[in-house]
């Protein structure tokens, strides 16, 4: 099946010379929610905008549905909702009345029903008659979910959509896009949150300095995201690893006095029961162990050197 | 054509107008009775006729024509300029509507704004002074051709603004001294000859001219030119505004 969103060689270089996104190639699948990871000013929003119309792309091509998102513009943009990360919503009009405006910009006729169906998913309905400004924020989140879905359409771009909220309102959120994934909308969520992307998506693109680093199933991912450091401070400082302990993919810190052992968190048998055992009969005295999850940043410099790497091999 | 897209925008409009319906018509009422009292009874007993048109009635057109360009710039650079500052354009640039469509939207609905205040000073106009209208369809046409006209001046300079200040600078620094000087209380023959000269280089000179003539058949210029003054401008801007949509400038980056 084609694609539902094709991105090619996507560029963007804005007037102050700064270079958002280099070169980026990307399909996504209809049905599927995809999470594009990175960190903050990494090119995720300015991918999306360029998307939705929101800002031009300075060199590439993206289509949406077969649909050339410049020369084709108003099919592509009715069959894409967005809801921005910023709360940009007009706090005096009432909800109901603002969702219908919503659907009236898509050029869809008038349905009431439909709008009753979206706010009552969102449990919009009892604040439906209410001003914007009265709600709380996470019903402002809601209301302009609503909006983005309005018009009925069948790609939903999710911009942070759980960027500074709290642990009940994340919650709520995920609540949300999973109904929406079984109602066979593709969703697009950015996020700089692991566990969301983890949670949420089918595949996670991972975004850094206006590059797509690699996509890849979540499963995938986390499994090669989801390892271990354990650490091992060594009493006096060693020479060379023994051969049991280096066959068991332990390495040697820095001056010997540390050994080093990635695990997976997610395997059935770490081995670290077995490795401590054949530390003790190597004759070593531990002073102090500790673990370490690899970070975020971490991860993204992984990433680049794994890229990094197999760019030098397909090249070589 | 997404005439839907139009529809939504001009609703919306609308709605915010309605909103405040108090303020948006008591304070053109207030300002235009003010001048009525101070121009058309203090001055204007001691002034008797202009061209044998009694002084009272014959500021009435250049006072609509204050109040609706005032108006319709304003009201339309607001439209614009106020969903920029909040950041709700999003919606509007990410729907499936063109330029000409978004205009059609924002312009038509500070354009109605507009013409709704001509028509309520006109009619506080006629408590005050003994109106004859000689051609009331054209009077309708050139409030119409004027309030869409400077809407579309008004869109542009929404856009342009980058704050609050730069939005109300150009009604302020531009409108009113242009329609001051532009014989909304006084006919141009008034003036000393060099004078005159200069005053013709005022688009609005052509503007009130004409609306006066659409009141009492008598005009400072031919009526013809005057319409071709109102299209000239109306040209500049539909250009402008082409270009910006073309470009991007300001909206999208």
């Amino acid at each position: 099946m084609a694609p539902i969103i094709k991105i090619e060689d996507l560029e963007k270089t804005y007037e102050n010379g700064f270079q958002a996104l280099k070169g980026v190639d990307l399909d996504i699948e209809e049905g599927e929610v995809l999470a594009l990871l990175g960190p903050n000013g990494a090119g995720k929003t300015t991918l999306i905008s360029i998307i939705c119309g929101l800002a031009k792309a300075t060199k590439g091509k993206v289509t949406v549905g077969g649909h050339d998102i410049s020369h084709d513009f108003r099919k592509a943009r009715e069959m894409i909702g967005l809801v921005p990360q910023e709360m940009s919503i007009e706090i005096f009009e009432r909800v109901q009345a603002n969702v219908r405006h919503s659907r009236g910009l898509f050029g869809k006729p008038r349905n009431d029903e439909y709008i009753e169906r979206v706010l009552k998913d969102l449990t919009l309905w009892d604040k439906k008659d209410n001003r914007i400004r009265e709600l709380s924020g996470g019903m402002k989140r809601r209301v302009m979910i609503a909006k983005a879905l309005s018009h009925e359409p069948r790609i939903l771009f999710l911009d942070e959509p759980t960027a500074g909220v709290d642990v009940e309102l994340r919650k709520e959120m995920w609540d949300v896009m999973t109904e929406l994934k079984k109602s066979g909308v593709t969703i697009i969520l950015t996020t700089h949150y692991i566990e969301e992307a983890e949670a949420m998506a089918d595949r996670v693109g991972v975004i850094s300095k206006g590059e797509l680093l690699l996509v890849e199933e979540t499963d995938t991912l986390m499994k090669s995201l989801g390892k271990k450091m354990l650490e091992i401070e060594l009493d006096e400082p060693i020479d060379a690893l023994p051969e049991a302990l280096a066959a068991r993919g332990v390495a040697l810190g820095e001056g010997g006095a540390t050994l080093e052992y990635y695990y997976d968190t997610a395997a059935e048998k770490t081995g670290i029961t077995d490795l401590l055992a054949e530390v003790r009969k190597a004759g070593l005295t531990m002073s102090d162990l500790s673990t370490r999850q690899s970070s975020l940043e971490d991860i993204f410099v992984d990433l680049v050197a794994q890229q990094k790497e197999k760019d030098e091999e397909t090249a070589a | 054509m997404n005439f839907r897209a139009i529809a939504a925008i001009y609703k919306f409009e609308m709605a915010r107008t309605f909103r405040s319906i108090g303020q948006s018509v008591i304070s053109p009422v207030v300002s235009t009775s003010l001048y009525f009292v101070v121009f058309g009874t203090a001055i204007g007993s001691r002034i008797d006729t202009v061209e044998g048109i009694a002084y009272g009635a014959f500021i009435v057109p250049g006072l609509m024509m204050l109040q609706m360009l005032m108006q319709s710039v304003s009201n339309a650079a607001l439209g614009i300029y106020f969903p920029k500052f909040v950041g709700t354009i999003y919606e509007v640039l990410s729907a499936p509507i063109s330029v000409p469509e978004i205009v059609m939207g924002y312009v038509g609905a500070a354009a109605t704004k507009a013409l709704m205040i001509g028509l309520i000073i006109l009619g506080t106009a006629s408590f005050f002074v003994d109106l004859q209208i000689a051609h009331p369809l054209a009077m309708l046409a050139f409030m119409v051709l004027t309030c869409v006209t400077f809407a579309m001046f008004g869109f542009i300079i929404g856009i342009w603004a980058d704050n609050f200040e730069q939005v109300n600078l150009i009604p302020m620094l531009v409108i009113t001294p242009l329609v001051f000087l532009g014989g909304a209380f006084y006919s141009i023959s008034m003036l000393p000859e060099a004078w005159q000269t200069v005053a013709l280089f005022n688009p609005v000179v052509y503007l009130v001219s004409g609306f006066r003539w659409s009141f009492f058949a008598m005009s400072d210029v031919p009526v013809g030119i005057s319409l071709v003054a109102i299209a000239v401008v109306l040209v500049l801007c539909l250009t402008a505004i082409t270009a910006i949509f073309r470009t991007g400038w300001k909206l999208r980056s």
